[in-house]
């Protein structure tokens, strides 16, 4: 079982203007579940595309099953059996299930597609490996971790016996990490190779038997799970010391800042997506929102920012904004950090300086009497990216050249930009590495000691336990639980995300 | 699926039934004649092709505007070829000028990245000059009766025939009896009007306009059914996804616009030899807009753009024949917009009904106070029933998710 299935010698990756790889080389063997770890940028996405035959090396060497090769097109990887469970789902939204599965390698009889033998194929899978999906669903109407059971069944579909994760818990719930790993550890029984790229470390350590880290586009280390720990790999990443979460020092205020009182969000079936949810927020306090994905959070954020129609009251630093349009709300200051920075907060082709004036279009020191002033946006843009530490040539460039975690932090600061007095932050730092993880919790702790009430939604449960003063569990659209951090342990979280009490 | 085609089949009985009761009630027979039909059907097919043609194209994720261009290029071709060689060389000749100018649009787009508008215009821009070019230099100086830099001599025309037995078809030669037609002449109520409405559509065909016709379902099973089709949508949804997935993405987009350019050409090619008898400059008419047009109503499917298509024909073959069957048309429209209304009201949408049922009150007044329509608004009926009836048509349009968004392999998403 030793036996290499991929080896990666001393890789190399230009770009106009950025060496993405200057010296990358891994060894993963058979039966073998192989973690990529690094910051955001440090090149593990364009590594595992080169391998993937989406680009070709400049410099380097690929062997698999001790052959080398040299591929032009992903066909040729997936004909040599390799599997990419992409990070940003790649999937047509206008398709079925079945559809996105077998594109590209299709079953046909008599010169049509043979979409009985499809289903049946899908639905052993699924069983198999216990990923629960209906073939014939459109992917516009499922959630993320329906969209990643997608993108995994299309990955064994091809029956690929090397198979790329890149980030795949990213948006899982505990439960469904439990069982990704668990379909994992069946693979590795198989004698797959599993090539695992994360920024959790602790899960890294769970699933993985050899890990790989890369620091700004080189191999630092390949060392063995069992013989390291999540702060030694923190350390190999990052190249010093990590800063730890100190407890905090100050009090949230009496002012209540938000209050929701009765919102019901009515769905397309019998169940509403979001019924009779009240709570407060006060001045300088982060309420947080636990929930397994798609059980009303994305509609909470929504009905508060005014997207989504909604029966019930929302008053606002003591005015009753119900009826408020979504530009009134964001005027009388409220932050928003969606949910997906590629879709919902960026124009990922647009200049940095263009994404900062994205919801600030009508006020200072974006617009003065109704004209954009275009010299301050860049000047002020680029303080944002100096103040928030984000890694780019400049203003100038497209937000599409920066890694999530820049791009994230980029949105963080914009949305600071105001001095919003509450700010919704939804998963705000979801894909996104140690460093960005740590700077983005750093501002918003700040943000809040000095009085921003923080609405905060993560699937990262650690991440909820650190940063709330107190935990909201929402289940099927209701607030099933209302948790203290301090008393809480993340079993308990997880018992209300997913059990109805009676 | 069964309920589904009866649905179907009731709505065309009483659509019929519409017919036949103003035409008994006003008289004007061209309502429901055959030659009514018969020309609808003639008028349609180019639409529809050059509709089919975007599709193709569309589905991809390559905006076609320049399908006019491309039909312009197929009429002079067919002209051309079609003097020279007959008319089914035509034909073949319009497919691949067609084709040829597709290709154009495609190296644009497809390899260098051209926004598809500023292709698609440029083609259109340019196809009108070249055709031009190309007719002063053959037919300016030479003696063929007819020909000159505006037209082509005339093109000997392409045989047609009907369903045998019913519509008077002949086989190997001998002339079956003409069913339809001879109920068609009676003058019973309905049962002749339903017997000339499909001796319209079924006699006298052109058998180029059979070919066109299978076209249809054949690229919906194309499209819909097979491992291609599937490859060539992804390429309009998400061709990142597709080329992740080892589909050629480059390779799809490029069959797309060329199969869209050789429908589009054959479009051309109809109305130089089946709707006419040769090539005359400015043959096209728009009809390559009007397609995309049905396309976009059609929802980017075929059985959707060719109803538009239809929908288009007829009043445009309504409007050639008699200004007095335009008049008569008004009053149709008026029980349309009030079956809808009845329609609207019962699934619970008030304010809509009442707007149609206002809207066909307003026709109704139309028709029973002005006598004669002025030619100008006889002229623009098809235009105007294509929009009013597509746009009433309230349906959730779904473009294909990357449709004219320039695409570069390896780029990100």
């Amino acid at each position: 079982m030793n036996e290499l299935a991929v080896e990666l010698r001393h890789i190399v990756k230009k770009f106009p203007g950025v060496v993405a790889n200057k010296d990358v080389s891994l060894k993963a063997r058979r039966g073998e579940v192989h973690a990529l770890v690094g910051e955001n940028g440090a090149g593990k996405s364009t590594v595992m595309k080169v391998l993937y035959g989406m680009q070709r090396p400049d410099a380097g060497e690929i062997l698999v099953d001790g052959q080398q090769v040299r591929f032009r097109t992903p066909a040729e990887a997936i004909a040599a059996g390799i599997g990419m469970v992409h990070q940003h789902f790649m999937l047509a939204d206008n398709f079925t299930v079945l559809e996105n599965v077998i594109l590209g390698s299709e079953p046909t009889k008599h010169g049509r597609i043979d979409t009985a033998a499809a289903r049946a194929r899908i639905l052993e899978m699924a069983a198999a490996y216990g990923l629960d999906i209906d073939p014939d669903a459109m992917v516009e109407n499922l959630g993320v971790g329906e969209r990643q059971r997608v993108e995994i069944l299309k990955v064994l579909y091809r029956g690929a016996k090397i198979l790329i994760f890149d980030e795949p818990t990213a948006v899982l719930v505990p439960q469904e990490v439990d069982e990704l790993f668990a379909a994992l550890q069946g693979l590795r029984a198989e004698g797959l190779s599993v090539i695992f790229i994360s920024h959790k470390l602790d899960e890294v350590l769970r699933v993985a038997d050899n890990v790989t880290v890369l620091r700004h586009g080189q191999t630092v280390a390949e060392v063995a799970a069992d013989s390291v720990t999540a702060q030694d790999l923190a350390e190999l990443m990052v190249g010093a010391e990590l800063p730890t979460a100190p407890p905090r020092s100050t009090v949230p205020h009496e002012r209540v800042v938000l209050s929701l009182q009765g919102i019901t969000v009515g769905g397309q079936g019998t169940r509403d997506l979001l019924h009779d949810v009240s709570f407060e927020i006060r001045a300088g306090e982060v309420v947080g929102i636990a929930g397994v994905e798609g059980n009303g959070q994305h509609e909470l954020i929504d009905a508060i920012i005014g997207l989504a129609p909604c029966q019930g009251t929302i008053v606002y630093n003591g005015t009753d904004i119900s009826r408020f349009s979504v530009a009134r709300r964001r005027d009388s200051g409220m932050g928003l950090i969606p949910e997906d920075r590629q879709r919902e907060a960026l124009l990922m082709g647009s200049a940095l300086w263009e994404n900062r004036m994205l919801g600030h279009q009508r006020s200072a020191p974006v617009a003065r009497h109704g004209v954009l002033q275009l010299k301050a946006v860049k000047a002020d843009a680029a303080v944002i990216m100096r103040e928030y530490d984000v890694r780019a040539p400049g203003p100038e460039t497209p937000a599409h050249a920066l890694s999530g975690g820049n791009q994230q932090k980029f949105i963080v600061g914009r949305e600071m930009s105001r001095q919003p007095s509450l700010l919704l932050a939804s998963h705000p730092t979801r894909g996104v590495d140690v460093g960005a993880q740590a700077a983005i919790w750093e501002e918003l702790r700040k943000a809040r000691d000095a009085g921003m009430a923080i609405l905060l939604i993560s699937a990262d449960l650690e991440e909820l336990m650190a940063m709330s003063d107190v935990i909201k569990v929402m289940l099927r659209g209701r607030i099933s639980g209302t948790f203290d951090p301090q008393r809480t342990t993340l079993e308990q979280l997880g018992v209300a995300m997913t059990v109805a009490s009676a | 699926m069964k309920s589904r085609s009866m649905r179907w089949s009731a709505y065309g009985i009483l659509g019929v039934l519409v017919f036949s009761l103003v035409r008994a009630i006003t008289g004007s027979s061209d309502l429901t004649s055959v030659g009514t039909f018969n020309a609808a059907l003639l008028l349609a097919i180019p639409i529809a092709l050059a509709g089919l043609g975007g599709l193709f194209s569309e589905r991809a994720g390559v905006v076609n505007i320049g399908l006019e261009g491309m039909m312009v290029m197929g009429t002079w071709a067919a002209g051309f070829w079609g003097y020279q060689r007959g008319p089914w060389m035509g034909i073949v000749m319009a497919v691949i000028f067609g084709t040829i100018a597709a290709a154009v649009h495609a190296v644009a787009t497809i390899s260098f990245g051209v926004d598809h508008v500023v292709s698609g215009v440029a083609i259109n821009l340019i196809a009108p000059g070249i055709v031009r070019y190309l007719s002063v230099i053959v037919y300016q100086d030479s003696n063929i009766p007819g020909a000159g830099p505006t037209q082509s001599p005339s093109v000997q025309s392409i045989g047609s025939n009907g369903l045998p037995f019913l519509s008077g078809g002949h086989v190997l030669g001998w002339q079956s009896p003409d069913l339809l037609g001879s109920i068609g002449a009676k003058g019973w109520f309905f049962i002749s009007d339903i017997s000339r409405i499909l001796r319209g559509l079924t006699g006298d065909v052109s058998y180029v306009t059979m070919l066109c016709l299978l076209l249809f379902p054949l690229s919906w099973y194309l499209l819909w059914r097979t491992k291609f089709g599937l490859r060539l949508r992804s390429a309009g949804e998400a061709p990142v996804a597709a080329e992740s997935l080892g589909v050629n993405v480059y390779r799809v987009k490029y069959i797309g616009v060329l199969i869209s350019g050789a429908l589009a050409g054959l479009a051309g090619g109809f109305l130089a030899i089946v709707a006419s008898s040769n090539y005359q400059e400015g043959q096209t008419g728009g009809r390559g807009f009007i397609g995309l047009a049905a396309m976009l109503f059609g929802n980017w499917r075929p059985g959707g753009l060719l109803m538009g298509s239809a929908l288009f024909g007829f009043s445009d073959a309504l409007q050639l024949r008699a200004s007095d069957a335009v008049h008569s048309a008004l009053l149709v429209i008026a029980i349309g917009f009030a079956v809808y209304a009845v329609a609207q009201w019962r699934q619970g949408r008030r304010v809509g009904g009442a707007v149609t049922l206002a809207l066909g009150l307003g026709v109704f007044a139309l028709f029973t106070y002005v006598k004669e329509l002025p030619g100008p608004f006889v002229t623009m009926t098809p235009y105007v029933t294509t929009l009013v009836v597509l746009s009433l048509a309230t349906q959730r349009l779904r473009m294909p998710a990357k449709d004219g968004v320039p695409y570069r392999k390896g780029g990100d998403s």
